[in-house]
């Protein structure tokens, strides 16, 4: 066989696949599709029968979107998010109260357990919620503070993450002051210190 | 001089110029009427259920009509006569019976008078000898009922389609089946041809006209009409009519797939103020080469259409009275008249009965108009201007 001849019979028994692998490059299409007029009539072939089940009418396929991981939902923003879910803080409310009516109503050992946990979760959502809206408007009210004090001429200052975890236990004291629990508020940090200090001193064991 | 006169003319030259034309699909007949006297319609009666189908034989001497109950009648165009009568059978008969023991859907009868071909829901063909209208064969093959048939002009290949979504192809004169095509996706409803090797079917609920390309085994389709579509006839090589049952009739070329023209409500509406239904376009009719175009429905009347320049356009003509449920239209090969099969029920179902209508056969004669060329004159004339030609 001549060489052209090699060249055909390798061209036409090789498949793309392969001809990719060790060509490397990207095979060209297989065929040219047909110039086709978009407004003239579509032309198919006439000689495969037409399946049984057949498309009578186009049904449109549903788009499932999770809204968490969609782009459509937009950027998380805590002002818009509490602004329009606001009416959850009353169904909250109320599911409390009825979780505290059962309890008292409630004579299994169990029950009362669950309920009572289910309660102390709920409390504490609630202030957990409470604190990071104190802490927002905080924030909110030192911008503003800034920002007036930028507008009347004097050079804005910015807080350093640790002066700011001052700001908040100096907070802290002054709310616990007033409630009057400041005295074992301060013991029991001065215990847990205390705890920790032990652990770091040299044990008896390595004498 | 009168030879001299004769020779110029050449008439076989002329002739074969049509041909070509013809078969190129690009002679225009352009043919303008007027109202015709409705006085001058032919009612011709004999069928005992309403007409399903009809059709003209080439030569506008007779024309051939089945019913529902299954009877073939021929009837003399001249003095509207029946020559023959083919009765239905009753259901069950199908050995011993000569014609059909069904609702006979549609016919066909080939250029040269020679075969006629009717088909019906019992899936068969019935080949006939339409001169003596005497049984020559069966075509057997389709799974269900066959509801079109029309022949290859020139020869003796037949097109059928079916309820069975397929059109086949047969050679009447060796009794052959040849092939089948696929493609429609709801039942055919009409299947028309000229002479060229491809046919037009109408393709009912699937919205689509196919153009069948039978030595390409391809297929062209067509979309555009809103309703089931339920009747088709070619005007020339080129562009095709339609009728859906939403009252629209529909004007199509080759090169496009949408409809050239398209006429909502070609009928008007029927019911009460609240509750408007169109009138379904029961039948269409085109004549070959020409722009004059046909419809019938149960509104009362058939109306006649002019297609406009480019078939862009499809003009109201007038409106022929004629009560009850016009199953299928014709036109004469010369355009003298138009044949109308009328019924009571439509042809497909039962869903109306028009107790006040009569299941007949009319012929309705259409006046020529001014700027018309007698081209039927020289049809028939031509053999005998030959042989002057020759002496």
């Amino acid at each position: 066989m001549s060489f052209e001849e090699r060249l055909q019979l390798q061209s036409s028994t090789r498949t793309r696949v392969s001809k990719q692998v060790t060509g490397g490059k990207k095979t060209a299409k297989p065929a040219v599709k047909q110039q086709r007029n978009k407004k003239g009539p579509v032309e198919m072939s006439a000689k495969k029968p037409v399946p049984f089940l057949r498309q009578v009418v186009s049904v449109t396929k549903k788009i499932h979107r999770d809204p968490r991981f969609d782009d459509l939902s937009g950027e998380y923003k805590p002002e818009v998010f509490m602004k329009t879910y606001s009416f959850l803080d009353a169904i909250k409310k109320q599911e409390k109260e009825m979780i505290q009516k059962q309890l008292k109503k409630c004579r299994d050992a169990e029950q009362k357990e669950k309920l009572q946990q289910l309660l102390n979760r709920m409390t504490q959502q609630e202030q957990a919620q409470k604190k990071q809206q104190k802490q927002r408007e905080r924030e909110l009210s030192f911008k503003r503070r800034q920002r007036e004090l930028a507008k009347q001429g004097k050079k804005p200052f910015f807080l350093k993450k640790s002066e700011k975890r001052k700001l908040e236990l100096a907070e802290k004291y002054a709310e616990l002051k007033r409630s009057g629990k400041l005295e074992s508020f301060l013991s029991k940090k001065r215990k847990r210190n205390a705890i920790k200090d032990k652990r770091r001193l040299p044990s008896q064991k390595n004498l | 001089e009168k030879e001299n006169a004769a020779f110029l003319r050449d008439p076989v030259g002329e002739r074969l110029k049509e041909d070509v034309l013809e078969q190129k699909g690009r002679l225009q007949r352009l043919v303008a009427k007027e109202p015709p006297d409705p006085l001058s319609i032919r009612v011709l009666r004999g069928h005992q259920q309403p007409i399903t189908c009809l059709v003209i034989s080439p030569d506008d001497k007779f024309i051939f009509s089945a019913a529902k109950d299954g009877s073939v009648i021929k009837w003399d165009v001249e003095s509207g006569k029946r020559l023959y009568v083919m009765p239905g059978g009753k259901k069950g008969t199908e050995g011993q019976h000569m014609g059909h023991t069904a609702q006979v859907l549609c016919m066909a009868i080939s250029s040269d008078g020679k075969y006629l071909v009717t088909g019906d829901r019992n899936k068969l063909i019935l080949v006939w000898e339409a001169a003596t209208c005497k049984r020559l064969h069966t075509f057997t093959g389709h799974r269900d009922a066959v509801s079109g048939l029309s022949f290859q002009k020139g020869t003796h290949q037949l097109y059928s389609a079916s309820h069975d979504r397929s059109v086949k192809v047969w050679n009447v004169a060796e009794n052959a089946y040849v092939e089948t095509l696929f493609g429609h996706q709801d039942v055919i409803t009409g299947l028309d041809s000229l002479s060229r090797e491809c046919c037009v079917t109408s393709g009912g609920r699937d919205g689509t006209v196919r153009v069948w390309k039978i030595p390409e085994e391809s297929q062209l389709i067509f979309y555009g009409h809103q309703g089931s579509i339920d009747c088709i006839q070619l005007i020339n090589e080129e562009h095709m009519v339609s009728g859906a049952d939403d009252g629209s009739v529909a004007l199509w070329g080759l090169t496009k797939k949408k409809p050239l023209a398209l006429v909502r409500q070609s009928h008007g509406t029927q019911g009460e103020s609240d509750l408007q239904q169109p009138y379904w376009v029961s039948a269409v009719a085109a004549l070959r080469n020409s722009d004059l175009v046909a419809t019938g429905s149960h509104s009362g009347s058939v109306k006649l259409w002019k297609c406009g320049e480019g078939f862009r356009k499809l003009e109201p003509l007038c409106d022929i009275p004629l009560v009850g449920f016009i199953n299928s239209l014709k036109f004469s090969a010369t355009g003298d008249f138009l044949v109308a099969g009328v019924g009571q029920e439509h042809r497909l179902g039962r869903w109306w009965r028009a107790k006040e209508a009569k299941n007949s056969i009319c012929i309705i004669p259409l006046k020529r108009g001014a700027g018309a060329p007698s081209s039927g004159a020289a049809d028939r004339a031509w053999p005998r201007e030959l042989q002057e030609l020759v002496h």
